[in-house]
């Protein structure tokens, strides 16, 4: 088992605290989602982890089945930053070579893996080309081949579905699976809610530099993931009752005979379902918990800070 | 294959395989020689007038004048035909003009040059000239000796003899280290535009923050360095190798025996240090910029820091061993290229070039640790050019 470990890591810049005693665990085997509004802390984190600056606090550790150590060697993690290019003017077999030399992998090796990397993704044809002639599309695939072509064990992506359409999304999100399947721990940070859902198996949420949340997707929508009510009347009449009672937060109305409601923490759906009355002439009634999505909206807002 | 070799090879390579770096390799030679070559050429095709007189000649001396002309584009041609005529046969004959040396010419000392244009140089040759004939004719009227008369109007003879040979300025030397201290000054200045651009489009290219998870900054910084400085090596060495030839042939000077009267350690060390210095300031101003455009303002005062030097020039030749001369010389921004000059111009004291050199070493150490904040700080600013005050700002960083 590889993983990455953070502990109660702190960074300043001049009198601003950027990170504030953050601390996680990521894990082989598993995708982390590691998300926060912008300017929340995730790029120093990350930046940290990376060894590209120093924390001013705490411990950022390697550890592995024989033990642990202090920062993670360069060749054991793989990293797709959210501000990425390649040298436009070389090709990009060179590149790819250059790359994974700086992470110790031999020149023969590298060739062998980016040729079966550089085919899965389609781009064969491309091996030779100059990087400037590449879509971006094709740009951000060859970036992230360069980023797990020395079989990193830890692998850090931030926005690596941006710019992407629909089918490269679904090819990266294989991938990713694969890619934990086969052990490696992934820390992923997005603005993509629906995919970070689709794909993580941990949280971790982080707000002005503090963590707000650590844990599983499901925990994360217990804790601040309370029911969302779509209804529609067949008749807009009686429903004033039932939006005046405690149990609801807020609600909006769409036209007269629909209404999208929000329940309070941690209320469930029977204790709503019962407070309907049951003249209320329903003709459709939904009811889900809140996506990440909203969960994301509301903590950027500040809607759970001190929760 | 350690990291920073990695960069130094992934440097070379990459400019070597670009076409401009090979283009600009392969015709600035081409250039130096036509801008060297072509006046030579054209002097050749452009030969001097030749300006031809008919000579009207009385005293029967034009024989012997003819043949002591020291120029080759003045000719003088006797006039046999008819005294009204001669202005015709000089516009038939496309000649500048007639001369009349008259049969009183011993008394008057005169001779008349009717020309249909000027040729000040040859009236000069022709007054001369024929002052001597005159004067030569009236000695013997006086029955004065040549002899004599070169005794009575001889000149003062100089017999200049150094007190220490050492003194004496070696000419060789002195062109050796004018060559060497171009080629310093073209290696500073094309590896350090080269190297503002290569942390510039690092940038630029999105690549700092992918290189940095891989090396340190001063790994990267220090690759880029060496790998520019082998870049613009290979340059010199390859016009060396084109020119030594060339200088041998051309001009005939003794290059392997003027190499070996120059202090080429003097050179080597305070070009080397040099070159470290100020690409150390070029590659951490690169880094803080994001496009070529902003090297229009205060980042790109940086590369015009060097050009100090040009400043002392004039005082180190005139004056090698005044004060201002051994300041320039031993203040480490200009003495990389002071103390190289002064040094083939005069003897320079042994304590002061040991004095300068670790003025320089100690300056380079510094600056290269600077620059490696600057550098590392710089490349993961992106989207803008940083301002003096935020270059200032990072300098106060602890080191990480």
């Amino acid at each position: 088992m590889y993983g990455l470990e953070v502990k109660n890591v702190c960074k300043t810049f001049g009198s601003k605290r950027v990170v504030d005693k953050v601390s996680f665990r990521a894990e082989g085997g598993q995708i982390l989602g590691f998300l926060g509004p912008n300017g929340a802390g995730k790029t120093t984190t990350i930046r940290m982890i990376m060894g590209i600056i120093a924390a001013d606090e705490g411990e950022i550790k390697y550890f592995t089945d024989s033990g642990q150590k202090n920062g993670i060697p360069s060749e054991s993690i793989g990293y797709l930053p959210e501000e990425r290019g390649l040298y436009k003017e070389a090709r990009v077999m060179n590149v790819l070579q250059f790359l994974a030399g700086l992470k110790n992998v031999p020149r023969s090796t590298v060739k062998e893996r980016a040729v079966v990397w550089l085919k899965r993704f389609d781009l064969s044809d491309y091996a030779h080309a100059k990087v400037e002639e590449l879509s971006k599309g094709m740009l951000q695939k060859v970036q992230f081949v360069a980023s797990v072509l020395h079989q990193p064990q830890i692998i850090i992506l931030d926005e690596p579905f941006s710019g992407l359409d629909p089918v490269s999304q679904d090819m990266f999100k294989a991938i990713l699976r694969d890619l934990a399947q086969d052990g490696a721990a992934i820390l992923l940070s997005s603005h993509q809610m629906n995919i970070l859902e689709e794909l993580c198996d941990r949280i971790y949420l982080i707000h002005e530099g503090k963590e707000v949340f650590n844990g599983t997707l499901q925990e994360v929508k217990e804790k601040y993931g309370n029911y969302r009510v779509n209804l529609t009347l067949s008749r807009p009449d009686g429903v004033e009752k039932l939006l005046s009672t405690p149990i609801i937060r807020e609600y909006h109305k769409i036209n007269e005979t629909r209404y999208m409601i929000s329940l309070e923490d941690g209320v469930v759906p029977g204790e709503f379902l019962s407070s309907i009355d049951k003249q209320l002439p329903v003709q459709e009634l939904s009811l889900a918990r809140s996506s990440l999505h909203d969960i994301f909206v509301r903590i950027a807002l500040g809607g759970v800070e001190n929760e | 294959m350690n990291k920073t070799m990695k960069i130094i090879q992934w440097e070379v390579m990459r400019n070597l395989r670009n076409k401009q770096f090979i283009i600009g390799l392969l015709i600035t030679p081409v250039i130096i020689l036509l801008f060297a070559g072509v006046p030579k050429i054209l002097e050749r095709f452009d030969k001097p007038v030749v300006h031809k007189y008919l000579v009207i000649d009385e005293i029967d001396i034009l024989e012997s004048v003819s043949e002591s002309i020291p120029i080759e584009n003045l000719i003088l041609d006797r006039y046999e035909g008819e005294r009204e005529e001669v202005s015709a046969e000089v516009t038939e004959r496309g000649f500048t003009g007639y001369v009349i040396l008259p049969a009183n010419f011993w008394e008057a000392g005169s001779i008349e040059i009717n020309y249909k244009e000027r040729n000040q140089i040859g009236e000069r040759v022709l007054q001369s000239l024929l002052s001597g004939y005159l004067q030569q004719h009236r000695m013997q009227e006086f029955e004065v000796d040549a002899a004599e008369l070169q005794y009575l109007t001889a000149n003062v003879e100089l017999d200049l003899k150094p007190l220490e040979e050492a003194v004496v300025p070696q000419v060789n030397e002195i062109i050796v280290s004018a060559v060497f201290l171009m080629l310093i000054f073209y290696l500073i200045f094309s590896s350090g535009s080269m190297l503002m651009q290569s942390s510039l489009q690092e940038r630029r290219d999105r690549m700092a923050e992918i290189m940095l998870s891989s090396v340190r900054a001063n790994q990267l910084m220090s690759g880029k360095i060496v790998g520019q400085f082998l870049l613009g090596m290979m340059q010199l060495f390859f016009w060396i190798a084109i020119s030594i030839p060339a200088v041998i042939y051309f001009l005939d000077f003794p290059v392997m025996q003027a190499l070996a009267e120059t202090n080429l350690l003097v050179i080597g060390l305070f070009g080397l240090f040099g070159y470290l210095l100020f690409s150390s300031m070029f590659v951490s101003m690169g880094a803080t910029m994001e496009d070529m455009q902003s090297a229009g303002n205060s980042q790109g005062l940086v590369m015009l820091i060097p050009l100090l030097s040009m400043l002392f020039l004039t005082p180190v030749i005139s004056n090698p061993n005044g004060v201002v001369s051994r300041f320039a010389s031993i203040f480490p921004i200009t003495s990389p290229f002071l103390m190289v000059l002064r040094n083939a111009i005069t003897q320079v004291p042994v304590w002061e070039i040991i004095l300068s050199f670790s003025l320089l070493f100690l300056s380079a150490l510094l600056v290269i640790r600077l620059a490696g904040k600057i550098f590392r700080i710089g490349m993961l600013m992106y989207g803008k050019t940083a301002t003096i005050g935020e270059i200032f700002h990072w300098l106060k960083y602890k080191e990480e």
